[in-house]
């Protein structure tokens, strides 16, 4: 947009910690918030957008992004990776390091990260392989990824089956105050599984992954979290005890951290009736229940971080048959209009909650600036009209890929322009009136 | 009765559909007696196996089948790697769809297959066997051959024996009993007994308590060799001491009038011991025959959309 000046006329802020929306104007110039207050007065020769019911979100942030680059770049890059989160109305995401070859050294981040500044429009931030190759057997480049930018360590898509690898690298981690983000999985409980373990897994012929194989390495990784004192953050919990594990040890002072992904609050295992790859995930949908426990957590302040885990896959790979396909759907762009649709609308949690996990406690983890709107503040905004329904067409989505369960479905509630800096990355919103 | 199109699995069958492929397999079966076992209602309609799994014996019975209600047949070989090599089921669906058969009879070693080929294509898809899923026709075949021993099933009990998590026949064969009134036991290896079995399965902890039940017929699963080697259970010895036919059990179901069922191929001395294979209330062989009557129906009764 450049130096000109904006003014949004007649939003609604959402805050954390704040239950009630903010009626509110915005005026921008220059990248920055000029003006922030109720029925600002007009100036000469400053565009106007009427925001008339439209809410006001500072520019989510996403710690559990798959960018597929390098090596599977048919399948996304950092540059459609994240055109699909401004879609979603996501400011910033946090690349995983399953890649090929894997983001395993201070080179691989540089390269990622100087990629990333070229064609991104948002920032990327990555993370760091905790063993080469993700294989689990020797410690990464831990320093060096960590001197090149790398915000956290992780081998996602495996556990470190190795305890005491894991514990050496928690150790050495620690030390640069690098958090360890924990994929949680037993992989000899969890077999060939393809889906949770239970009845209906029984009844679809699909061999089962039990939620024990999930639980039994949050609580190791939790332990060894305790006993080298560093920091333990455990990725897409999925199963109600899991959680409860993770509960506990916070009440006992432990630095761990978690997350929880929108498709296992919203989805569950009886979605995968007539074996649609499209509910396949790992960890995978658990049960009705989980659902009901997860949500309660994420109330409840349970869940520090709301995070996507956006995996894309091609249409090949995901029509295959159920147990041959791959694991994972994309979320960037489904995120917040799905959260909105099951959640917010019907009352089970307000904005404020949405802002403060979607949003705020993503940066802190990472020690990044929250979002302000405030005079002076940097422009980081995501104008959400709950009113306008988002149609999931191949057209509509960036993504490379079109691997998510609301292919083609109508969900309540529109990103309608998304501004970073002096940038509108997004406008789709209607100037008629 | 609503056309339906596909034979996928036994759960979404009615009650009305079931009793329809039965009554209709009963005068096939006469057929086999005659001279000329065949007869015209799938004339000129070609039915396709493709069996991305070897199996003599199914595929032989569909084929039998198909002849004798007078459909042309060919069998589309497809290896399990075609996969790997990058050629989707999508791809042999367009193929399919491009070759105009009437009824396509589907293998595979995974879940859902069939259930994936039938939304694709217009021909009716008869489900030979997926992964762990289903294998309806064995169930039917076995519904007809107790019908054919016991007249009325009600309260009748039917005891399944073996690797219960794994085996298609178990889900199928269970639920078809199920839906027809029979009391169904389970019995087998701790490992193979799924925890979150359907309720009607009632599980036994030995042989001997689950023949105290008096089971009216005993169901012996074929044990797959691969189990063993994923530690499911010690050894095949140890299989047969614990859950096979043993001779001493034998001869106890020999002297209550127990009806001894198998879906073959037998291992023999692993499931069952010789003696077993020669006592005359073992259904092995009418279970085989019954299956071409019952796949003839199956293929009478199904209405595929290709016009």
């Amino acid at each position: 947009m450049s130096d000109e000046a904006l003014i949004l006329r007649n939003g609604q802020l959402a805050q954390e910690d704040a239950p009630e929306l903010l009626d509110t104007d915005l005026m921008i110039e220059k990248g920055r918030l000029k003006a922030v207050g109720p029925k600002l007065p007009a100036v000469e020769g400053v565009a106007e957008i009427d925001c008339t019911g439209r809410i006001f979100l500072p520019g989510l942030f996403d710690v559990h992004v798959h960018l597929r680059e390098p090596g599977r770049e048919d399948k996304e890059t950092i540059a459609t990776g994240s055109e699909a989160a401004i879609n979603g109305g996501v400011t910033g995401i946090v690349a995983m390091p399953n890649c090929t070859p894997a983001i395993d050294s201070g080179g691989m981040v540089q390269s990622v990260l100087d990629i990333a500044s070229r064609e991104a429009r948002i920032p990327v931030l990555t993370t760091g392989c905790i063993t080469k190759g993700r294989l689990g057997q020797e410690l990464a480049n831990i320093g060096g990824m960590h001197a090149r930018g790398a915000v956290m360590i992780t081998d996602d898509g495996d556990p470190v089956g190795n305890h005491q690898i894991l514990r050496r690298a928690m150790e050495y981690a620690r030390e640069f105050d690098l958090i360890v983000a924990s994929h949680c999985e037993v992989k000899e409980l969890s077999g060939v599984g393809a889906m949770n373990e239970g009845e209906v897994s029984y009844r679809l012929g699909i061999p089962g992954i039990p939620a024990e194989s999930e639980e039994i390495c949050i609580s190791r990784d939790i332990r060894l979290a305790h006993l080298t004192g560093a920091h333990v953050h455990i990725q897409h919990v999925t199963s109600g005890e899991g959680m409860r594990i993770i509960e506990r040890f916070k009440e006992d002072g432990i630095k761990v951290t978690c997350e929880v992904s929108p498709h296992h609050l919203i989805f569950n295992e009886t979605h995968i009736e007539d074996y649609d790859t499209h509910y396949k995930m790992n960890p995978p949908l658990r049960t009705a229940e989980d659902n009901a426990i997860l949500l309660d957590g994420l109330k409840r302040g349970v869940f520090d971080v709301i995070a996507t885990d956006h995996a894309p896959h091609t249409d090949f790979e995901k029509q295959l048959d159920f147990a041959s396909a791959p694991f994972g759907i994309t979320g960037l762009e489904t995120a917040l209009p799905s959260l909105y649709q099951h959640f917010i609308k019907p009352g089970h949690f307000g904005w404020d909650l949405l802002v403060k996990r979607y949003a705020a406690e993503p940066r802190r983890l990472l020690g990044l600036d929250l979002v302000e709107f405030k005079e002076d503040a940097p422009v980081n905004l995501t104008l959400f009209n709950p009113e306008r329904e988002t149609h999931f067409t191949e057209d509509f989505m960036r993504s490379k890929s079109r691997n998510t369960p609301f292919l083609d479905k109508q969900v309540q509630g529109h990103v309608e322009m998304v501004i970073l800096g002096d940038q509108i990355l997004l406008d789709r919103i209607s100037r008629s009136s | 009765m609503e056309p339906r199109k596909d034979l996928l699995d036994i759960a979404s069958l009615t009650l009305e559909e079931i009793e329809f492929v039965l009554k209709t397999a009963g005068p096939f079966k006469e057929l086999f007696t005659k001279s000329i076992k065949k007869v015209p209602p799938l004339r000129g309609k070609t039915v396709l196996t493709l069996f991305y799994e070897p199996s003599t014996r199914t595929r032989s019975s569909f084929e039998i089948a198909a002849k004798r209600v007078s459909a042309d047949v060919t069998n589309f070989a497809v290896s399990s790697s075609s996969v790997v090599k990058g050629e989707s089921i999508l791809d042999t669906i367009d193929t399919l769809q491009a070759m105009k058969c009437d009824y396509v009879v589907v293998r595979h070693g995974a879940a859902g297959v069939p259930n994936m080929i039938a939304k694709h294509t217009k021909a009716s898809v008869l489900n030979a066997g997926d992964g762990f899923h289903a294998h309806p026709t064995q169930a039917l075949l076995d519904a007809f051959t107790l019908r054919e021993t016991f007249g009325s099933l009600t309260g009748k009990k039917i005891l399944i024996v073996g690797d219960i998590l794994h085996s298609r026949v178990a889900r199928s064969v269970g639920r078809i009993c199920e839906k027809l009134g029979m009391q169904v036991g389970v019995l087998g290896p701790g490992s193979l007994i799924p925890k979150s079995r359907p309720s009607f399965m009632r599980m036994f902890h030995s042989f001997e308590d689950a023949l105290d039940w008096k089971p009216d017929t005993v169901y012996l699963l074929r044990v797959q060799l691969e189990r063993q080697k994923d530690q499911f259970f010690p050894s095949l010895n140890e299989y047969h001491n614990v859950y096979g036919l043993t001779d001493e059990r034998f001869r106890r179901l020999e002297s209550e009038g127990t009806w001894v069922m198998h879906p073959g191929p037998v291992n023999r001395g692993v499931e069952l011991g010789d003696a077993v294979m020669n006592y005359e209330r073992t259904l092995i062989n009418q279970q085989v025959e019954n299956g071409i009557a019952v796949r003839m129906a199956a293929l009478y009764w199904l209405k595929p959309q290709t016009t």
